[in-house]
């Protein structure tokens, strides 16, 4: 296939945009009208450079990680915002609103927050979010980042990659093993999990790095 | 008996209050004091009487009608009320039952016509056959007439309040759906009724034509060929509002079911997660996202090397030490560390400008380096930054354009009361 890279005029933003996890809709319209119209192309380059770009139909952009790596990983971001996202659509279902019509392109205030970490507290505390500020930290920034929702004046609006979410729960419920294994009493087979967020890694670096001082030292007294 | 004519121009003549009515009419009976009241509404400059004049006119013609048992409430002739929602485009949907029950009665018409052709009486021959045209144009009327009720069932679903539940929204789709579309198909498909009944028809309508042919003609040929084109359009027609039904509907249809089951996904999963962890989601199901930012700027000229990759790009040829050589000049720096780096950072507090700090320590640092400092520094929790300005820095051998922070410790923040808010880097 020719590659004539003076079309692909905005490839460095949207390699930088997509190495970052993040997915482009039409919230960017000038990465993903390039993405459309040169979708091959991109596809073609990305995949000589050992990147899968994934061209969802329902409007989205986004790069699946090797799954060598991966296949046998389920991140901890994407465990938060699934749960998110089921606690959202519960949410909205007992309210008598509908879910998929605010996740699939509609809006929630940030003051509806507080009452729905009020009523979940206890699936929250799980994702290791316990106060409104680590929700907004730990989810909804993250979300505003990867390109599932944006903010504006304290509004979160769903964007399109909202639907990797929402075939999550229609993955759920087509799964009998999930729904046979709660009415039993045999644990589920665990995912090997990394932790692959900022503040973990941070974390790691510093006890690495304390672990490697107090080495020297022992070593210095030696 | 009521001439038609003075119907017809009563009818045109009060089109205007008519017109409005019908929708009240459609949702059930009026009294006559709500009927006066819409008529004054709609005509503002009449007087009581003229009112008065106009609902007797309309009673005396038949127009309007007393309900029976409640004489003070009144409703449309039915007749008049179909005719109108067929001017106005507004039809009810009917039931399939009644198709098929004019199906049932083609295939009975089809039977006496051979019996009358059997017997050669070309009277009942033509009766009969006029009987069979005129029940397909009905059963025809009655498509046309569905497939616009159908149109409307998907627009009502599709323009209603979006903030009601799916379910509350789409249960006319549904119901359309069970009670009409789901027995249409039945009785279309290959062996249904309605295709059982086209062919016996059919081959009636063929056989008469070719006996026609060998015992003499009972009836003009035209009249069977017409009758015959007519059972055609027919069955095409069925086929078509189906084809139409099925568009419009079945994907309303899906999103309702993909609702419902998004809806009990999303029950299934809390239920499992409050039971055994946030793990008990089965990880296939779960979406997968490349590493976040900080691993990007970590790892060296990722970009450059990626995106030029393909049009000839030249890596620095890498100088390896040599064993057998004696090293010449200053010795090579040992890497910083982070806690080095930290802590020298933390002694330059307040630092207007990370970025400048960062070319000032270190002016002959490679640009992937300081960008990794400028990244790992910027994110320090216990440094307070705010966002600069976009600017143009020079390391020793690129130009970088970003927008750097400066930076405070989380005690100078304190004491500022107007801090500034963070943003994403």
């Amino acid at each position: 296939m020719h590659l004539d890279l003076s079309e692909l005029s905005q490839l460095a933003p949207i390699f930088r945009e997509l190495f970052k996890g993040y997915h482009v809709s039409r919230r960017d319209p000038e990465l993903y009208a390039q993405l459309s119209n040169f979708q091959d192309a991109y596809r073609a380059l990305f995949k000589a450079l050992g990147f899968e770009l994934v061209c969802d139909t329902r409007g989205f952009y986004y790069f699946v990680p090797d799954t060598a790596i991966t296949s046998a990983q389920v991140n901890k971001t994407a465990q938060r915002l699934a749960l998110f996202t089921f606690i959202i659509v519960e949410h909205l279902a007992d309210q008598g609103r509908d879910p998929i019509a605010v996740l699939d392109g509609g809006s929630l205030g940030r003051d509806e927050l507080p009452s729905l970490l009020e009523k979940y507290r206890d699936l929250f505390v799980q994702a290791e979010v316990t106060t409104q500020d680590e929700l907004e930290e730990k989810i909804m920034r993250r979300m505003t980042q990867l390109g599932f929702a944006s903010e504006d004046n304290g509004v979160y609006r769903f964007l399109p990659p909202m639907h990797r979410f929402l075939d999550v729960c229609l993955s759920v419920q087509q799964d009998r093993d999930l729904a046979a294994s709660l009415h039993s009493i045999l644990p589920l087979p665990t995912p090997v999990l990394i932790d692959d967020e900022a503040e973990v890694e941070e974390e790691d670096e510093e006890a690495a790095l304390a672990r490697a001082i107090a080495a020297e030292q022992q070593e210095m007294d030696a | 008996m009521i001439e038609p004519k003075r119907v017809l121009r009563a009818l045109a003549e009060h089109w205007a209050l008519l017109e409005p009515l019908c929708e009240h009419f459609d949702q059930g009976t009026l009294s006559l004091s709500e009927l006066r009241l819409q008529l004054a509404a709609h005509q503002l400059d009449s007087t009581p009487q003229d009112i008065t004049n106009v609902l007797d006119s309309w009673i005396r013609l038949d127009i309007l009608v007393p309900v029976a048992k409640s004489p003070n409430r009144f409703e449309l002739n039915a007749q008049i009320h179909d005719f109108l929602a067929y001017l106005r485009r507004e039809h009810r949907l009917g039931l399939c039952l009644e198709i098929e029950a004019y199906l049932r009665h083609l295939e009975r018409l089809a039977g006496y016509i051979q019996d009358a052709f059997d017997i050669r009486d070309s009277n009942d021959l033509a009766r009969q056959l006029r009987l069979l045209d005129m029940r397909v144009r009905d059963v025809l009327k009655k498509l046309a007439n569905d497939e616009q009720a159908l149109v409307a069932v998907a627009e009502r679903a599709k323009t209603s309040d979006r903030q009601i539940p799916l379910r509350q929204r789409y249960a006319e789709v549904l119901a359309t759906w069970d009670e009409y579309v789901e027995p249409m198909i039945q009785l279309v498909n290959a062996d249904g009724a309605f295709e059982q009944g086209v062919r016996k028809v059919e081959n009636v309508l063929l056989r008469m034509l070719s006996e026609q042919q060998r015992l003499g003609h009972l009836v003009d040929d035209d009249m069977l060929l017409r009758t015959h084109a007519r059972i055609l359009e027919m069955q095409t027609s069925a086929q078509l509002t189906l084809r139409h039904a099925r568009e419009l509907l079945l994907p309303l249809r899906e999103e309702a079911r993909r609702h419902n089951a998004v809806t009990r996904g999303a029950a299934l999963a809390l239920a499992a997660i409050r039971r055994k962890g946030l793990d008990a989601v089965p990880q296939a199901a779960m979406p997968m996202f490349t590493r976040p930012q900080s691993t990007f700027l970590g790892s060296a000229s990722q970009v450059e090397a990626y995106v030029y990759a393909l049009a000839r790009f030249e890596p620095k040829p890498a100088r390896f030490p040599k064993a057998h050589k004696a090293h010449r000049g200053e010795t090579p720096k040992a890497p910083r560390t982070v806690k080095e780096m930290l802590d020298r950072c933390s002694d330059a507090l307040p630092m207007p400008d990370l970025m400048s700090w960062l070319l000032d320590q270190e002016p002959n640092g490679d640009t992937d380096e300081l960008l990794y400092w400028f990244s790992r520094l910027s994110r320090e929790k216990r440094f307070v930054r705010e966002r600069l300005e976009r600017r143009d820095y020079h390391t020793h051998e690129h130009l970088v354009s970003l927008r750097s922070f400066a930076l405070l410790s989380r005690g100078d923040d304190a004491n500022e009361t107007s801090a500034s808010p963070l943003h994403a880097s």
